[in-house]
């Protein structure tokens, strides 16, 4: 049934902001000690991203599909939020909006705090480019550009940066997921797991607030989704990289600060 | 990002090598047939050397088996020049311009030899018939009656040859025939130097010509007889009619035909307009196949490259920025095929082929690789403007 949608809590927000320091202690004693998440840096959070009231409805000739209904939500700074949730319930439709790939039917995105709708089609392009890393499930690596020019394509959208920088950029992203070795190998010579750290690398390089990975495990056996996880932990951890992740993995999501679950149109906390 | 997309097509010259063959496949087509057009355009727009309107032609033919004796035809020129409306009368041989007759043979002064020339017959009227252009010295006169060697003009482009730099008149060559002592009448002296000529069509180059004087009063017998005639502007039928009876009055036994020299140029410029004009329809065919196939292939390209396109956009590439790099991958994967196009188009002024100057040659390179880049452009216009418009948000689905 196209027609199932998710219910995002109305009051989700509110509540995260008035009891943030309940949640957080909540997951705090849910997560064993070596993976808890590191508190928030300022006790007064920063937005990156809030979404109020979207409503997405993907309407063909023939059938609407309410893919998302009424989701309020915010993502702070320095956060590592997990989505759940079955299939066909809109979890990519809503990275799609957080990721200003798309509009929302109804409702409001805000970026830094301003409405994107205030944006033309050139800032939002500037705004992924800038602040939002991408990873998919499938990749999504340009199989005849070798592992470092795969990494440099968001650098090739980026104003006056020399040839010299993105290659300099490129090769040290390449080196925090721990693949310097396999720079000059094409797609195709790597295993999945080393694919999807390329797809890091390559979200890492242009230094984003925001990394949205839409199942970047699901392609990949649990040893291999193991490590990605890892990687992403250790960049929000490290490096203080936002991350919004949807997963199927009940293990990955104990992991991170936050749940965002939903099933069948209604959400479950 | 040019850089970039030299990457991306260098990486994937296999795939992008059938869309170089085809480039480069039309950008030979479409040298060779901008050569020709190119050299048909320069030589057209080149001067002729002579002055064919207002002039006619007379053929005057002796009864079958029978020949014509110069005292009467003598007497037939000086009674049409007689003819008001007439201007110059001239006798000369039967490879009149514009018409399919021909005669020619190859020369040599020292040991400087010449390529085949154009050789004609003419008397002293003929350059004020055909109103050639004297560079140097004089055309022929009764002075030159008495003289040893045969006196001949000869065209500015002949002159370069055999003389060079040297003074020509006065000087005299011979026919190149190797071993073989020449007779005193087959010994040329040039008497004058007239600008190059181009009697064979509109759109042939200049040929390097002789004209050798014909001597008044020989006692040569003519089954067939070449009349120039020049006539006043607006002449028509009425003359034409005239200039007919003028030679039947002389004598019955012969046949006359005036042709316009005009009508002839018009006639003879059909047999380069028509197979010129077949060659470009074909290269157009061509070129249309060509553009056609490239078209679909790369609609095709675009819609395997769908997951690349939003990936781009996601990392912050606008729609109209997808359209440049598809644009500018046409531009690339074009220049490869023009440079290779080049190379090959290059061996012909490079090795001199076909004896043409190296000038037409390098204009119908531009001239080719500025209509296969247009060509190529306009092909990937619409399908850039598709992938443009490509929603990432669609085109990153997946299943
Ligand atoms: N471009 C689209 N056109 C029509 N329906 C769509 C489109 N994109 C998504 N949908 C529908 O919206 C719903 C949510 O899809 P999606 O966000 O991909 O779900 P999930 O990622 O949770 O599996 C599904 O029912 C899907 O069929
Ligand atoms: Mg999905």
């Amino acid at each position: 049934m196209t027609g199932a949608y998710c219910r995002y809590s109305l009051s989700y927000f509110n509540l995260f902001t008035r009891f943030s320091h309940l949640f957080l202690m909540e997951n705090l004693l849910a997560t064993s000690p070596e993976t808890r998440p590191q508190p928030l840096n300022s006790p007064a959070a920063t937005p990156v991203l809030r979404l109020t009231n979207i409503e997405k409805v993907y309407q063909t000739k023939t059938i609407e599909t309410v893919a998302l209904n009424q989701v309020n939500l915010t993502i702070n700074r320095g956060e590592f939020v997990s989505i759940m949730g079955p299939s066909g319930c809109g979890k990519s439709t809503l990275l799609s909006l957080m990721g200003l790939l798309d509009e929302p039917t109804s409702g409001t995105i805000e970026v830094d705090g301003r409405p994107v709708t205030a944006y033309s089609d050139r800032e939002l392009a500037g705004l992924r480019n800038l602040k939002i890393g991408f990873v998919f499930q499938s990749y999504h690596l340009i199989n005849d550009l070798s592992v470092v020019d795969n990494v440099e394509v968001p650098l090739l959208y980026r104003k006056g940066m020399s040839g010299k920088e993105r290659r300099q950029r490129a090769l040290t992203a390449l080196d925090k997921v721990g693949l310097s070795a396999r720079t000059g190998h094409f797609p195709g010579q790597l295993s999945g797991g080393q694919r999807q750290r390329v797809a890091i690398a390559r979200a890492l390089a242009g230094g984003p607030e925001i990394i949205l990975a839409d199942e970047p495990t699901g392609n990949l056996d649990s040893v291999m989704g193991e490590e990605i996880m890892d990687l992403l932990l250790a960049l929000n951890r490290q490096e203080g990289v936002t991350v919004v992740m949807v997963t199927h993995d009940e293990q990955q999501a104990l992991k991170t600060e936050r749940v965002i679950r939903f099933f069948d149109g209604s959400q479950v906390s | 990002m040019l850089r970039h997309l030299f990457t991306l097509i260098w990486n994937r010259k296999r795939a992008n090598l059938l869309l170089i063959s085809e480039i480069f496949f039309s950008f030979v087509v479409l040298f060779g047939v901008g050569t020709v057009l190119i050299t048909a355009a320069r030589n057209y727009l080149a001067p002729r050397g002579f002055e064919p309107t207002q002039v006619w032609r007379l053929l005057v033919r002796a009864g079958q088996g029978q020949k014509m004796p110069r005292a009467e035809l003598d007497d037939v020129l000086r009674q049409v020049k007689a003819l008001p409306g007439v201007q110059t009368v001239a006798l000369t041989s039967n490879n009149l311009p514009f018409t399919f007759n021909t005669n020619n043979s190859d020369f040599i002064y020292k040991d400087r030899k010449s390529p085949f020339a154009n050789t004609y017959d003419a008397d002293d009227h003929y350059a004020e018939a055909l109103r050639l252009r004297l560079r140097e010295g004089r055309w022929f006169a009764p002075a030159d009656d008495g003289t040893h060697h045969r006196p001949v003009v000869i065209s500015q482009d002949l002159r370069d040859i055999l003389f060079g730099d040297e003074p020509a008149l006065g000087k005299i060559f011979t026919y190149n025939i190797p071993g073989k002592a020449t007779k005193p009448e087959d010994e040329f002296q040039v008497v004058g130097v007239v600008d190059n000529v181009r009697m064979t069509t509109d759109f042939d180059e200049a040929i390097p010509s002789v004209w050798k004087r014909l001597i008044p009063y020989d006692t040569t017998h003519w089954e067939t007889a070449a009349v120039l005639v020049r006539v006043a502007p607006d002449q028509g039928g009425v003359l034409q009619e005239k200039i007919a009876r003028t030679v039947a009055g002389v004598t019955r036994q012969w046949s006359t035909e005036v042709r316009v020299m005009e009508d002839d140029r018009l006639h003879r410029r059909l047999y380069t307009l028509v197979p010129v004009v077949g060659l470009c329809i074909m290269g157009l065919f061509l070129i249309i196949n060509v553009a056609l196939g490239l078209f679909g292939v790369l609609w095709y390209n675009i819609s395997q490259r769908r997951a690349e396109i939003g990936l781009r956009r996601a990392m912050g590439a606008t729609g109209a920025g997808i359209g440049w790099q598809f644009l500018g991958e046409m531009m690339v994967v074009t220049t490869f095929g023009v440079i290779l196009g080049s190379l090959l188009a290059a061996q012909f002024p490079l090795l001199n082929a076909f004896d043409l100057p190296a000038q037409p040659y390098l204009l119908a390179i531009g001239a080719a690789a500025g209509a296969v880049y247009l060509i190529t452009a306009l092909c990937a216009w619409q399908p850039s403007r598709l992938a443009a418009s490509i929603q990432p948000a669609v085109a990153l689905r997946e299943e």
